[in-house]
């Protein structure tokens, strides 16, 4: 994200939902767990612990009221030092209503029991999310690599920290792009860029980069060098 | 593929590394040919925004989960890398005769190119398309052809993810000389929109020779046979040249 | 380890057999992309299957996270390629949702109309890509890409893309389309009644069609919906359920089209049903260009020029060619979306091939994996 962006940075206000929604039944068939209802743009949001997930799913798939027999959706979204949280999308067929499931895991503990008991479909999802954030699912079946090589799962890429690459400095040059803007970029991943002696013809091209690429003068005095 | 201890695999060293075939769960006997091409991938090192030589590589270990059949095929099944044959006719034609066989010899050979079906994202449905009757590649004797043994020119149309190298790699290996390749689209060729991500191969020419480049994403179908057309002048300029 | 089964003879033999793993992939023929199977086969009867994803694991998601609300149109119509315009359509919607835009009429129309002709010309190719599987090789083919070729001539008059359009925006579409739309889609209905009708000649009678696809692949009702499996591969399995009837989106409310359901589940079903999909979005189609305004503007009045969603997420589901196509957006209110999941149809569609490929030949078992029409770039990203 920009600069500009992270400074604009905020979350979504909770807004609790209108009575006769979901949340209802849920408070009906769990009234002991604590769940924080939100009004989410289509669908109504359930914020609870990630100690409380299990029970949860499991009354929203075998409670008759709630029958949510249908998982859309599972993924993980990365709220850095808070913490990644991990998001059950749900559809009944039967009833034909929707929620939606967040627990929020600390940064430091990432696990959260599976949810492929309950709905076979989750399997895949679950490997996914563990490829791209590092979340262990306990009791899954089979935790391999999903969508990475097999050896190359050390670093999570859907993490906030792990930035893209930036754009070779060539390619910087030619697109006027601001490179070295991308963050950290890990030693030994091979996008280093190296800062070679300017070949004559790099010196000549510059000068026609920065008249036709006015924005990227922060790029010009690299590419002179 | 192998991981160096403590760094993160490079997409240079991702052929080098897999040189058996991705059926077998793990190459069984790579470490020869990755020290062999090990010095080719050094001269690459002081190239503007090339990737670094990649160090030496260690050895995978066999993990205990491969069935029996694939651990007896994988021996058999490691591919090495042939020389380049001296054709007959150069051996068996005196010189005043070559010159016009080179001639004969690639017209036949730039009249029949068989491209293998190597179809790999959204280029692949172009391809088709130009393949199909709208556009028609098979009036220029282009006739896709899966098996990789009996064609001569690769299309690889699509992003090469650094899981998928080996496989082209090795397909590239399994095609009989005199082989071209063919990168259509932007991803084959640098990576594409996909560039900046650190699984995806920026561009095919990394680990295979490419001779012709068809920019596009997706290249038209009158794009891709623009490519074929310079390939196929390319096949007649270089005759002298090719074995 | 299984004994074979042999008929009572005087040696009455009992023969150690050793099952083998096949693999299928990540090149094949059969042009679904690069998806690798390892079969375990004992004789001819396939008894596990073990999918390999992840060859075309490209990082859309991660790469929309860095670009504007607008660039990442691109990335859309790059996962789904056969059915850019339904992709584009289910994003788009999202970030309406998030930043409150309300399209106007015609340009709900020019979306639903491009979006139709694009589920038309997707499950063309799926008619071809199967009947090709199967044997077809190359007859097929040229029928769907004959009709393709007209309706993609189409995109390309409007979009200016044959294949990646990029030309729908939040709040409408990004510019109008040209004045002779209706004749054009008026005429391309016509001709695609006419090559659906093709397709149907070749293949629905056909005896040795029939032969390899009845009974292939049986998916119950219960198990599809356990494994998250939706649109045409539910459909055939029994339910009744389109995402465009059910849960409409956009304007499908307005207009009067039936959703083919099968009844066995097997992939004989699913050919049929999408080739009824195939008619009965020509029938959309057909009321929507009379629908459909003939002036009007195609944006809203005041767009801003730096997108800026509300903080919120949202989950937008669209009835895509292949299934259910979902994007969760998290917006926290900059340029950029702060977290872009892509629920792609062939990814949970694909989970269930273990499911119905156990128990059958290995030659079904590329019938099977034809049926259920997946494109590698929704299940990897």
């Amino acid at each position: 994200m920009s600069p500009e962006d992270r400074r604009r940075e905020q979350d979504a206000p909770i807004v609790p939902p209108e009575p006769g929604t979901i949340a209802d039944l849920f408070a009906a068939a769990l009234p002991d767990l604590a769940i924080t209802p939100n009004q989410g743009a289509l669908d109504v949001i359930l914020i609870v612990g990630r100690d409380d997930v299990p029970r949860l799913l499991e009354a929203a798939k075998t409670d008759p009221n709630l029958a949510f027999d249908f998982l859309r959706n599972l993924s993980g979204v990365d709220y850095e030092a808070e913490g990644i949280d991990v998001v059950y999308h749900l559809h009944s067929y039967r009833h034909g209503h929707d929620v939606t499931v967040k627990a929020r895991l600390p940064a430091d503990d990432l696990h959260i029991k599976t949810a492929s008991t309950l709905w076979r479909g989750a399997d895949w999802h679950e490997r996914e999310a563990r490829d791209m954030f590092g979340v262990i699912f306990d009791g899954h079946p089979n935790l391999v690599p999903l969508l990475l090589p097999d050896d190359m799962d050390d670093h999570f890429p859907l993490r906030k920290d792990n930035p893209l690459a930036p754009l070779e400095e060539w390619q910087g040059t030619a697109l006027g792009a601001n490179v070295g803007e991308a963050g950290h970029i890990p030693a030994g991943s091979g996008f280093e860029v190296e800062k070679v002696e300017a070949a004559p013809e790099t010196a000549e091209t510059a000068p026609e980069a920065a008249e036709t690429t006015p924005e990227a003068v922060e790029a010009t005095p690299e590419a002179k060098e | 593929m192998e991981v160096n201890e403590g760094q993160t695999p490079e997409p240079g060293e991702t052929p080098e590394g897999a040189a058996a075939e991705p059926a077998a769960e793990t190459p069984a006997a790579e470490t020869p040919e990755a020290v062999a091409a090990a010095p080719k991938a050094a001269a690459t090192a002081s190239v503007p925004g090339r990737v670094p030589a990649p160090q030496a590589l260690v050895e995978a270990p066999v993990p205990a989960r491969i069935s029996l059949g694939v651990q007896l095929e994988a021996a058999r099944l490691t591919p090495v890398e042939l020389e380049h044959p001296k054709a007959l006719y150069r051996s068996v034609l005196p010189g005043i005769l070559q010159v016009p066989a080179d001639y004969v010899i690639a017209a036949a050979r730039k009249s029949s190119l068989w491209p293998m079906t190597f179809g790999l994202a959204c280029c692949a449905i172009e391809m088709i398309a130009t393949y199909m009757s709208h556009h028609d590649l098979d009036r220029f004797g282009i006739v896709p052809w899966p098996s990789p043994r009996q064609c001569d020119v690769m299309i690889v149309a699509g992003t090469v993810t650094k899981k998928m190298a080996p496989a082209v790699k090795l397909l590239y290996q399994q095609m009989p000389n005199p082989k071209w390749v063919i990168s259509m689209g932007a991803c084959a060729t640098n990576g594409g929109p996909y560039t900046r991500y650190d699984r995806v191969l920026q561009g095919v020419d990394k680990i295979v020779p490419v001779d012709v480049y068809v920019p596009g994403c997706p290249p038209r179908p009158e794009a891709l046979m623009d490519g074929f057309i310079a390939l196929q002048n390319k096949i007649m300029e270089e005759r002298g040249r090719t074995g | 380890m299984a004994e074979s089964q042999q008929p009572e003879t005087a040696l009455d033999q009992e023969f150690e057999t050793i099952d083998l793993n096949i693999n299928i992939g990540p090149q094949h023929p059969a042009t679904h992309g690069v998806f690798r199977m390892v079969l375990t086969v004992d004789g001819e009867v396939v008894v596990d299957v073990t999918p390999h994803i992840g060859y075309m694991h490209r990082g859309a998601e991660k790469l929309s996270e860095s670009l504007d609300y607008r660039q990442a149109i691109g990335f859309q119509d790059r996962t789904d390629y056969l059915g850019g315009f339904n992709c584009e359509l289910c994003y788009v919607q999202a970030v309406e949702k998030l930043a409150g835009l309300e399209p106007p009429e015609r340009a709900e129309y020019i979306r639903v109309i491009l979006a139709e002709f694009n589920r038309i010309t997707s499950h063309f190719m799926f008619l071809g890509a199967f009947g090709t599987d199967l044997g077809v090789f190359g007859t097929a083919f040229t029928y769907a890409f004959r009709e393709r070729e007209y309706i993609q001539d189409l995109f390309e008059e409007v979009s200016g893309d044959r294949l990646m359009y990029a030309y729908f925006r939040p709040g409408g579409v990004a510019w109008d389309v040209p004045s002779n739309f209706k004749e054009r889609v008026r005429w391309l209905t016509k001709q695609a009644r006419v090559g659906a009708d093709d397709m149907d000649k070749l293949l629905t009678d056909n005896e040795i069609f029939i032969a390899r696809t009845r009974g292939v692949g049986v998916l119950s009702v219960e198990d599809a919906i356990d494994y998250g499996v939706t649109g045409p591969i539910l459909r055939a399995s029994g339910m009744d359920y389109d995402l465009r009837k059910k849960e409409p989106y956009s304007i499908y409310d307005r207009f009067d089209f039936d959703a083919p359901v099968g009844t066995n589940g097997d992939s004989y079903d699913r050919y049929l049903v999408r080739l009824e999909e195939v008619r009965q979005s020509l029938r959309i189609i057909d009321q929507a260009i009379e629908q459909m305004p003939d002036e009007g503007p195609i944006l809203p009045e005041r767009l801003p020029r730096a997108l800026r969603p509300a903080a919120g997420e949202v989950y937008m589901r669209c009835e895509n060619p292949r299934g259910e196509y979902g994007i969760y957006l998290v917006s926290r209110g900059g340029t950029q979306p702060y977290r872009l999941r892509i629920r792609g149809a062939s990814f949970c569609n694909l989970s269930a091939l273990r499911q119905m490929t156990i128990g059958h030949y290995i030659a079904d078992a590329v019938t099977i994996l034809g049926s259920i029409d997946i494109v590698l770039c929704e299940v990897d990203r």
